[in-house]
């Protein structure tokens, strides 16, 4: 298997796209390529991820990027897996690269969807649940994760407190962030005064919809001659799945799917979580991060909802998680959020993160979860 | 009535139209009201079809104020992970809840036949639990 790395990084800002998820998607693939210093035609296979293209009418967006791209004969695919499809895409473009099938591919996320407005949003936001046994039955996207919270909270005595803690650590990390929707930061007062959306989550438990696009570009060792960036090693791409339907899961006070990618993930590295100095988490609501520290292992179960309360995941903090503001505050558009999890390590690395750089930068994480859980990735990146 | 499990809309006629739930055993004692053609446990594919109570005890829920596109008229109402007393677990909904207000969990339910979408619960009784 060869070593591969990730050599260029670009991302637009999330929050609501002037421009088609099909422009964005091309422009931060551009850039990406730039970023890298490589010439499109080095890429060997595209991967694009862009969940709701129907929204714009287009589906089959491989073939229109890579020929706006210059490189109309390279293959390309479309990745789906709800909201890890791009780090789903990530991992095809690792196994290609590694396993020798292309020296440089291209992996692109986009999503526009801000303007079909919240009812038609929370409606395709909930096509990643199973729709005759779950939507149909009367749940909404943020109604499932409300489910496990409500599971949690019963089992750990998990508190509003503590999950609005997350909101607001989340939302002052976006806040130093120029490419985060919401860039404010909000106070636990706010957040407790928040609307309920689906108890006991609030309005800031939740992410917002988002708009945006995001690319990288990953290459073989040796076929990149000087790389002009910082790259990443990519030590462990790991995917794993779980029983899709919520009711039908033994437990419901974690992911299956993320315990499972994380051991994969760490026995594929030779690296243990204390070794990682900071990490992006799939944090669609406050309660998925909760979630996420406990099953990838950085946490005993039910003792993670502290860690933002206690200081310990800041930015500033022993383990920092989600420095970009996360999905909470940066945002989620879901075609485009696995990779932009990756732009954030990329620039994290580089140093290139400004009032969010965090202090060590040797080993980070990225977790990406598929709707509640179906799909999972992690991904272990080192400095080189 | 053998047969109304194989297709996923044998489960949903079984609710909404004949007012009975139905779900499925598998070989290794399983029970499942999500349709499929093996079982997701031990992988065995003889699922036999089961007549479910309906009556269970609530083993999560949310109380939703932001509806999907099928339930416009309907919010607030809860959404409720359901630990059935023949074992197994059912989602379905409860109308006319309030945050603050519902049911919690290891309370009492009981499936309702309804002619609205999806499986439709009320908050049970010490009758539900005796039967």
């Amino acid at each position: 298997m060869r070593e591969v790395w990730v050599v260029g990084a670009a991302s637009t800002r999330f929050g609501r796209l002037a421009e088609t998820g099909r422009e964005a998607a091309t422009r931060v693939a551009l850039e990406a390529l730039d970023d890298a210093g490589l010439d499109p035609r080095t890429i060997g296979q595209t991967f694009v991820s862009n969940c709701f293209g129907f929204a714009e009418h287009q589906a089959h967006l491989g073939p229109l990027l890579n020929t706006a791209l210059g490189i109309p004969e390279t293959p390309s695919a479309t990745i789906e897996s709800a909201c890890s499809s791009s780090s789903a895409g990530l991992h095809e473009a690792f196994v290609h690269v590694a396993g020798g099938f292309a020296d440089a591919a291209l992996v692109v996320g986009a999503e526009r969807l801000s303007h079909l407005g919240t009812l038609q949003a929370t409606s395709y936001f909930a096509m990643g649940a199973d729709y005759p046994f779950e939507t149909r039955n009367g749940a909404t996207f943020p109604g499932l994760y409300a489910a496990l919270a409500s599971a949690h909270v019963r089992r750990f005595g998990t508190t509003s407190e503590e999950l609005g803690a997350i909101a607001v650590k989340n939302h002052a990390n976006g806040a130093r962030n120029p490419s985060a929707h919401f860039q404010k930061e909000i106070s636990l007062e706010t957040y407790l005064a928040s609307p309920i959306i689906a108890s006991p989550l609030r309005l800031y438990d939740c992410c917002p919809f988002s708009d945006g696009a995001a690319a990288v570009v990953v290459a073989a060792r040796e076929a990149v001659d000087r790389p002009s960036a910082e790259p990443l090693v990519i030590r462990a791409s790991a995917r794993a799945g779980s029983i899709a339907d919520l009711q039908d899961r033994p437990d419901l006070t974690g992911l299956p799917a993320t315990r499972l990618a994380a051991e994969k993930a760490f026995r594929q590295a030779g690296l243990s979580a204390e070794r990682v100095d900071f990490l992006e988490v799939h944090d669609c609501f406050t309660i998925a991060e909760v979630l996420a520290l406990e099953d990838l292992g950085f946490f005993p179960k039910g003792k993670a909802a502290r860690a933002a309360v206690e200081g310990t995941t800041a930015r500033d903090g022993r383990l920092p998680v989600n420095p970009s503001g996360g999905l909470k505050a940066k945002g989620h558009p879901i075609g485009a959020t696995g990779v932009a999890q990756v732009v954030e390590v990329f620039e994290q690395f580089n140093h290139r993160a400004g009032r969010r750089q965090v202090p060590k930068t040797e080993i980070a994480l990225t977790h990406n979860v598929g709707a509640t859980g179906g799909s999972c990735s992690v991904h272990l990146f080192q400095h080189r | 009535m053998p047969g109304e499990s194989t297709t996923i809309d044998g489960f949903r006629k079984g609710y909404e139209e004949e007012h009975r739930l139905i779900g499925r055993r598998s070989a290794c004692g399983f029970v499942t009201a999500t349709w499929g053609l093996v079982c997701p446990r031990c992988g065995k594919r003889d699922l036999a079809e089961v007549e479910l109570s309906g009556r269970g005890r609530i083993a999560a829920i949310t109380v939703q104020t932001v509806p999907g596109d099928e339930f416009v008229n309907d919010a607030p109402y809860a959404y409720v992970l359901v630990d059935l007393a023949e074992g197994g677990r059912i989602s379905g909904w409860i109308a006319g809840t309030a945050p603050g207000e519902g049911p919690a969990i290891g309370d009492l339910v009981q499936f309702v036949p309804s002619y609205r979408p999806g499986v439709q619960f009320r908050r049970g009784d010490d009758r539900d639990a005796g039967r």
